[in-house]
């Protein structure tokens, strides 16, 4: 054995300096480029504004629809009394949706999972469909219960659902035939998820993009913050609203 | 995003509804011609009017690289680790930095080893770029870089990326690789047991890569989160199944070259189809 182990180490771990210095530089270059461009794309994930929320803001709080739904079994729901002082996540969806709305269901779904009992049990979520023809009781509630089974779908003739959407600001879905497939047609919808918090009022909207850590940072928040006239949550919200951090209400997916 | 339309030339995240239809991808057909031909120059030219008929085993391992090669990077597996599912890309970084490099250098003969030597030049080129510690030292870099999630959100979106991505691994395992299995000339011999050290901490990273994957409580990636589902698998799930990938797939070979390298030290198994070394150096 020519060598000792040490020495055979020492002339594998120990390269000519001029050596080093150009791998080090090419080195350097590889990954600074591949951290950089990957830095320099926009990231997914939604950034945090001053009160700390990943929602954005509406310039101004938004009341619930004044609008009674029907239940999967037939019976009415009032969405302003059935939801009064909860913390209620609102969306606009459709089973055949094939992004938008599973994925908004999934992430807070998986939040919930996560969260106490005590946070869950003062929140609703509620999936109103817009697509009524398709999505009848026997599709819409086992589509909802596999993400969880507190969900609680709702449906309604078009008119009630066309009031709902309009008295929220945003655009009404409508059929997007363009986009046939193995489920016929598409909707064009709005993509956010309004948070209507326990003053019944919505300050902020999570569109698509919205991501589990983010709900999970905000979900928390929202039940146990104080909301109303003495909140200052609220008054900081209302203060910061403005034109370049409120969500379009038209965004159609 | 680009138009899920229109042809890509190389697999990256459309954000588009997934289906089963076949998709051609012209960069990595051109990828993998350019590739093969390369290799088949190194792997048989240099061998011409050697006896090879005693290194069955290198044959195989060589078809076998270049087929999992295109096959990681083609469709389905490409476009489904591009853009759906954080498993499949997973599975395509063990392939492409753990597996496929290994397979193609044990697929390069001992004689065409032997014959580089007359080549100055390429040994130089060789040399430099497989020098085992920066070569480990790279290897960790890229595999920790890559799997930075604004890293891996912000290349996956872009064809570019998503091709520096795959060939970021691919090359650094070519390079991590090279120095286990194909001898460089004027090197000094890399004992068995440095091999094994060399190899464990080598991987060390891909080991935390995993665990982080397994233990994280939201998915990681926004890629494969916000990605149109198409199985029953839930986003968080289908990260712990990444993790597992990485596990189990990557640290079971890991710890099958560490089993070979033991006994080949032990002399049980040793290769026989060596060359005689009449420039100096050993085949292994």
């Amino acid at each position: 054995m020519p060598y000792s182990l040490f020495q055979r180490m020492a002339r594998w771990a120990f390269v000519p300096r001029r050596r080093i210095d150009r791998l080090t530089l090419a080195v350097a270059a590889t990954a600074g480029t591949v951290i950089l461009a990957g830095c320099g794309s926009p990231s997914p994930a939604l950034a945090t504004d001053a009160s700390g929320y990943h929602g954005t803001m509406l310039p101004a709080p938004v009341e619930k629809p004044a609008v009674v739904l029907t239940r999967m079994d037939g019976t009415p729901y009032d969405l302003r009394a059935e939801t009064d002082g909860y913390l209620t996540l609102l969306f606009f969806g459709y089973t055949n949706c094939p992004d938008v709305c599973p994925v908004h269901m999934a992430g807070i779904s998986a939040v919930m999972a996560q969260m106490t009992f005590d946070e869950t049990r003062r929140m609703k979520v509620v999936f109103v469909t817009i697509d009524p023809e398709r999505d009848t009781p026997e599709k819409l509630g086992p589509w909802l219960a596999q993400f969880d089974q507190r969900f609680i779908a709702l449906t309604g003739d078009s008119a009630t659902l066309h009031d709902a959407q309009t008295e929220l600001g945003v655009t009404p879905a409508v059929k997007d035939t363009t986009a046939t497939g193995a489920t016929g047609y598409a909707m064009a919808h709005a993509a956010q998820v309004y948070a209507f918090t326990s003053d019944n009022l919505a300050h902020m909207v999570y569109p698509f993009g919205t991501r589990q850590k983010d709900w999970a940072d905000d979900l928390p928040r929202l039940v146990n913050e104080r909301w109303g006239a003495d909140s200052t949550v609220a008054v900081n919200a209302a203060a910061m609203g403005s034109p370049s951090t409120s969500a379009s209400p038209g965004v159609l997916r | 995003m680009t138009d899920p339309a229109a042809v890509q030339w190389w697999c990256s995240a459309l954000g588009a509804t997934w289906n089963w239809e076949w998709q051609p991808y012209p960069g990595v057909w051109l990828f993998m011609l350019l590739f093969a031909a390369a290799y088949w120059w190194l792997a048989r030219r240099l061998t011409a009017g050697a006896d090879t008929t005693r290194t069955p085993w290198r044959t195989v391992a060589a078809v076998a690289g270049v087929i999992c090669l295109w096959l990681t990077l083609d469709w389905p597996v490409g476009k489904l680790g591009a853009g759906y599912l954080a498993s499949v890309h997973a599975f395509q970084f063990v392939m492409l930095a753990m597996i496929i490099p290994p397979l193609l250098l044990f697929g390069i003969r001992p004689q065409a080893v032997a014959r580089l030597a007359a080549r100055p030049r390429l040994v130089r080129v060789i040399s430099v770029l497989t020098v085992p510690f920066p070569s480990m030292i790279v290897f960790t870099i890229v595999m920790v870089a890559t799997h930075v999630p604004s890293v891996v959100d912000g290349l996956m979106v872009s064809q570019l990326g998503s091709f520096g991505l795959d060939m970021a691994w691919f090359l650094s395992g070519l390079s991590f690789w090279w120095s286990l299995l194909v001898p460089v000339p004027a090197r000094p011999r890399f004992v068995p047991l440095l091999r094994i050290v060399y190899l464990f901490f080598g991987t060390l990273a891909h080991l935390f890569i995993a665990m982080w994957l397994l233990i994280s409580r939201y998915p990681v990636y926004a890629t494969y989160e916000l990605a149109p589902p198409f199985t029953g698998l839930s986003p968080l799930d289908d990260q712990q199944v990444a993790g597992g990938v990485m596990l189990a797939l990557g640290s079971t070979f890991i710890l099958l070259s560490v089993t070979i390298v033991f006994f080949r030290w032990l002399g049980v198994g040793a290769e026989r189809d060596e060359p005689t070394a009449p420039d100096g150096f050993a085949t292994r």
